[in-house]
């Protein structure tokens, strides 16, 4: 691929992402809060969320995928436990997650 | 200390939110896209711009890991777009909120340019509690500074990427999921959200089984709709 046509490619990725933010101001107009119609869509934005998000840890695709599910899924488990006991403390729990990941993987290489 | 009152106050605490953890969790993150970045033959420049304009990491990661797949262009912008098709209804849910009828439409136009997903959890979190002419200004000051750190985080990344070892680039990278899964469950408060979230975190893995391309709209739709008529039939029945 070219040199002009990755940055083509990067600026068309911006433009198709923006537009789904410019959508949405486009299309919620008549759109009120107190509405069936909010309670449902703001389902389906945090379902949206959480598949994603879950997917990630679950099924990654690219660098992610080399690691074990066992490890990612015991990291969030302990990350979660020590944001809950630290009374919601944000950094522990991501710091907790993130070593806790880290350490496994390395576990796993120089078993392996 | 007072109250944010004057718009360029609710800026000020917005950015002073987003200042310490926020930011440094997302950082972090975009170290780790910065690093991957550089392995996939991207340039420091074309990293940046894709945090500019792109905003939103996973769209951003299947950029970089399908440009190293050698995919092609026609896979590529589809595939980046689907991922981010959960901006559409996170903006729609948001405008009603922020929306001021003294705004103009290019500030509305301009300003969801910074919606992803964590200037959005703090803005719904944060905004309905402010009167109405301070929730835009406390969103756009959240963003900025989210926004601003992350480029000075790719940045840092792609310099870093050399001397950052592998398991650290994993780590960073795995950094963002744990962190919306916390505030994701932070705010388990209320039925409704509760039912959408466990709707959602079902249905998105199983559909993206079946068709991954897909797996974040469908299975968004999907799960929010089960989680929304299970919401009505506990609320008539229980």
């Amino acid at each position: 691929m070219a040199d002009w046509q990755i940055w083509l490619l990067v600026l068309a990725c911006g433009a198709g992402t923006y537009l789904w933010r410019a959508l949405g101001v486009a299309f919620s107009g008549r759109l009120r809060t107190d509405s069936e119609g909010f309670a449902w869509l703001t389902c389906v934005a945090y379902a949206m969320l959480a598949g994603l998000v879950v997917r990630i840890v679950v099924l990654p695709v690219g660098i992610l995928a080399a690691s074990a599910l066992a490890d990612r899924l015991f990291a969030c488990a302990l990350a979660l436990v020590i944001f809950f006991l630290g009374r919601r403390n944000l950094l522990m729990g991501v710091a907790m997650g993130f070593l806790t990941f880290i350490a496994l993987t390395y576990l796993r290489t120089i078993h392996s | 200390m007072k109250p944010a009152r004057l718009p360029t106050a609710a800026f000020q605490a917005g950015a002073r939110d987003a200042f310490g953890v926020p930011s440094a969790v997302l950082g972090a993150g975009y170290i780790g896209f910065g690093a991957l970045a550089l392995d996939s033959g991207f340039s420091i420049w074309l990293a940046l711009l894709s945090t500019a304009t792109i905003w939103a990491l996973p769209g951003q990661l299947a950029l970089v890991e399908l440009h190293t797949l050698g995919a092609s262009v026609l896979a590529i912008i589809p595939a980046v777009m689907l991922t981010s098709a959960r901006f559409l209804p996170m903006t729609m849910v948001l405008m009603p909120i922020i929306r001021d009828r003294r705004h103009t439409n290019f500030r509305l136009y301009a300003a969801v340019h910074l919606v992803a997903m964590m200037g959005w959890a703090a803005a719904m979190k944060r905004c309905p509690e402010l009167p109405l002419p301070q929730r835009l200004p406390y969103f756009l000051g959240f963003a900025l500074v989210n926004w601003c750190a992350c480029l000075a985080c790719t940045a840092l990344g792609f310099a870093l990427s050399g001397s950052l070892p592998y398991l650290v680039k994993l780590g960073l990278v795995f950094l963002n999921p744990v962190y919306f899964i916390l505030i994701l469950s932070a705010d388990l408060r209320q039925r409704l959200m509760i039912l959408a979230l466990a709707g959602g975190a079902l249905a998105g893995p199983l559909i993206h089984l079946v068709t991954p391309q897909w797996s974040v709209l469908l299975g968004g739709f999907v799960g929010g709709t089960v989680a929304y008529c299970a919401y009505r039939l506990i609320r008539h029945h229980g």
